[in-house]
């Protein structure tokens, strides 16, 4: 493994070891059969709620507009620059002139600034359990989700009983999860708890990566925030029609430290909406020919959601860094197989 | 030397500067003691409002007594504090260095790197126009241009000074797609001047040139080929010539898609500052407003004097707003508000600071002044300007920057001086 930018800036334990180590380590096998247990209760609740599986595109002439400073991979396509995907969310949205109800587990890969190295959450290559439900509220999305973690932390906690055990993972842990409603909050609200705990967040971005950690570690069971601002979020964010400058979205927050599991919310789908926010995001939206193209025949309401698969294996397995929950993890800025 | 002209500025004054240092702001030495002096009328092109402007020092000065009592003696001009902040970095002097963007006179003759490399050297903060990524390149291993936007970055800080300065990207509509900001904040060469809070990204609303339109160079046909997919290119230039017109969009803005694209700067890029370029729009004065309030670290406005950019004649002599009527138009504000527009010498920079700006920017003087000397033009320039600022703003009896006012100018038609004091009241 080479280590290109960050020798002097990360201690080696919090650095991922040899590809044969990593391997061979119990820890990784351990955390790995937990998630293919994620992976199997989520097809299994997915597909019992009349979802359809799709396979993931990897590569298009646009994806998600990265925020939060991450970069996106060019790929050379017989001349033409496209790139991988940062997010399935543009074709999410078109699946759903197929059919009502979809998901993927899809790869993204995003070129994270490299001060996310040392958060313990970022992979520049990871998956995502990608939801898109045509017509459906937020509200419709956050039930949906709440069901989808519980049904996932019920089939881990029978299957992968010795897996915790070895690791140290109290399934106790997850007792307020199975048993009480997701607390919901605003992003104002949590702004408002932040401030209170003496971290400095600011109003008008996204909770910032020590924030979430600090709100994280208040609570016993995952939370919503719900209500991001404008401007702290790409363009498919939808904005609230009551609300304007509120966005109609939310993240999923898990307790002790872990922080953001899932974002998502309600869609952009409207042309005129889509080329305000583009810009709004500093877009020409030229690029974004063809998602327009459909958009302006009619891109169907939705609302959806993408769960980070390699942050979920984190939390349930209680592992100190997300690494640890990918069998050849990239962390920002270092070159690895 | 290359072919760099500027046929409206003086530019036989400023290459005289590039190459001989503070000694070509006062007279030819040894005409001293045969030749008499005095004001010479204006000579060259049309004199704006700031030309015409004095710089009127007072007979009593309370600022001179109070610097004395920090001192415990009479004050000279080489007591005047010029050291300030512009747009969150730390400068030895009220000066910038503006944008150049992808133009043929800054990129592709070694000019804009030879730019960044004194600039570091000074200090000052540089700007790294739009474009330059999308035509020159990023400047990774596989491409390496040798004037990318990564070799000016490094030249600039290799040299610049501890604590001192820092460097600008600019980004436009058609650099949005290139991911300009991505990929400098993402990128190890940048991550000491983010950690020392030394990187700022400035949001391209407009220039001085051609307000209201986008970018616009002249490029061979095989050179436009390769970017036709990401810009307009045009047979201005009759199909039978070699050369095309190249343009970018202007990038639509309301009062919305400005806001919310500041918010987002913020929201993404957390440890730069968040610079914005205006171009000299009637609502100048409403759109830096806006800007501030939206969490702007500053706010640059390009007068219609300025640019180093090419444009069409008619841009250039009838469209935008004349720098003065910018500063008019913004009034009083306790932000950074960043001037460019044909500034020089230490004049004109201190009119604008006068009329509110914090700082001032150069620009085509910079390029012809690294065009007179690629090691010591530039340098040898601002240290004229640097020298100009203290004589003036000692003769003011002000010491500190920030201390001159619409009162230290007189503007000869009579109107201009009330309406400045208007605004400021």
């Amino acid at each position: 493994m080479t280590q290109t930018t960050l020798g002097e800036t990360v201690p080696a334990a919090k650095l991922p070891p040899g590809t044969r180590e990593h391997l061979t380590s119990p820890v990784t096998q351990a955390a790995l059969r937990i998630q293919n247990a994620v992976t199997t209760a989520a097809r299994e609740h997915l597909g019992m709620n009349g979802f359809i599986e799709l396979t993931p595109p990897v590569i298009g002439p646009v994806t998600d507009p990265g925020v939060r400073g991450a970069k996106q991979l060019d790929v050379d396509y017989y001349g033409h620059r496209y790139k991988l995907m940062t997010s399935v969310i543009l074709y999410k949205q078109a699946s759903l002139l197929a059919f009502e109800k979809i998901f993927y587990v899809a790869p993204n890969v995003r070129m994270e600034p490299l001060e996310t190295a040392t958060t313990g959450r970022h992979l520049v290559e990871f998956t995502q359990i990608d939801v898109e439900v045509r017509d459906a509220r937020r509200e419709d999305i956050l039930g949906l989700l709440q069901g989808l973690i519980r049904h996932i932390v019920v089939h881990v906690l029978q299957e992968s009983k010795a897996d915790l055990a070895a690791l140290g993972r109290d399934p106790d842990a997850f007792g307020p999860l199975l048993s009480e409603d997701f607390e919901r909050m605003t992003h104002a609200e949590a702004v408002g708890r932040l401030r209170d705990l003496l971290h400095g967040q600011s109003s008008d971005a996204e909770i910032d990566w020590q924030g979430e950690k600090l709100i994280s570690e208040q609570t016993d069971r995952p939370f919503f925030i719900v209500d991001y601002p404008k401007g702290s979020r790409g363009f498919t964010d939808g904005e609230s029609a009551a609300q304007p400058g509120i966005l109609r979205n939310f993240d999923l927050i898990a307790p002790g430290g872990f922080g953001e599991l899932c974002s998502g919310g309600e869609r952009t789908h409207e042309y005129r909406r889509l080329i305000e926010r583009m810009r709004e995001s500093g877009e020409n939206p030229a690029k974004y020919a063809w998602y327009l193209a459909l958009a302006k025949e009619g891109l169907p309401a939705s609302a959806g959601f993408g769960l980070g698969l390699e942050r979920l294996t984190r939390y349930l397995a209680g592992l100190d860094a997300i690494w640890q929950a990918n069998a050849y993890p990239k962390l920002p800025g270092i070159a690895s197989p | 030397m290359t072919a760099v002209r500027a046929p409206r500025l003086p530019e036989g004054a400023i290459r005289a500067r590039a190459r001989e240092g503070v000694a070509a702001i006062f007279p030819a030495v040894g005409e001293y003691g045969q030749a008499l002096f005095g004001a010479a009328p204006i000579i060259g092109p049309v004199p704006d409002e700031l030309d015409r402007a004095r710089i009127v020092p007072p007979v009593f000065v309370p600022g001179r007594l109070e610097r004395m009592f920090e001192l415990g003696r009479e004050p000279l001009y080489g007591d005047v504090d010029l050291t300030c902040r512009i747009g969150g970095f730390t400068a030895p002097l009220p000066i910038f260095l503006c944008a150049f963007g992808s133009t043929q006179a800054a990129a592709g003759s070694g000019l804009g790197l030879a730019a960044a490399e004194q600039a570091g050297r000074l200090g000052i903060p540089m700007v790294i126009g739009e474009n330059v990524v999308p035509m020159h390149g990023y400047g990774r291993s596989d491409e390496a241009p040798a004037d990318g936007m990564l070799e000016r970055i490094r030249a600039y800080a290799a040299a610049a000074p501890d604590g001192l300065g820092g460097v600008v990207v600019q980004q436009s509509t058609e650099d949005a797609d290139a991911e300009v900001w991505n990929l400098v904040y993402s990128d190890p060469v940048a991550t000491e001047l983010i950690e020392e809070g030394r990187l700022a990204f400035e949001l391209k609303v407009g220039q001085g040139a051609k307000p209201g339109l986008g970018g616009m160079t002249v490029l061979s046909r095989e050179r436009a080929a390769a970017v036709c997919d990401r810009y307009s290119v045009d047979e201005a230039f009759g199909r039978g010539s070699v050369r095309v017109l190249r343009s970018g969009s202007p990038g639509t803005f309301t009062e919305e898609i400005l806001r919310r694209q500041i918010h987002l700067m913020r929201n993404n890029y957390p440890r730069a500052r968040t610079w914005v370029k205006l171009h000299p729009g009637r609502d100048v004065g409403q759109a830096a407003e806006l800007a501030w309030s939206a969490g702007a670290d500053a706010v640059t406005v390009d007068g219609a004097e300025g640019g180093t950019g090419w444009a069409p004649s008619v841009f250039l002599d009838q469209v935008g707003l004349p720098l003065a009527e910018c500063l008019r138009r913004i009034g009083a504000h306790d932000a950074a508000l960043l001037a460019s527009g044909r500034i020089w010498e230490g004049g004109r920079a201190l009119k604008c600071l006068a009329l509110g700006a914090t700082a001032a920017g150069l620009g085509r003087a910079a390029l012809l002044a690294v065009d007179e000397d690629g090691a010591e033009g530039l340098v040898r320039l601002v240290r004229c300007l640097e020298l100009e600022l203290r004589l003036l703003l000692s003769a003011l009896g002000r010491y500190r920057v920030g201390e001159v006012g619409p009162d230290d100018l007189w503007l000869p038609d009579g109107s201009a001086s009330p309406a400045f004091e208007e605004a400021w009241r």
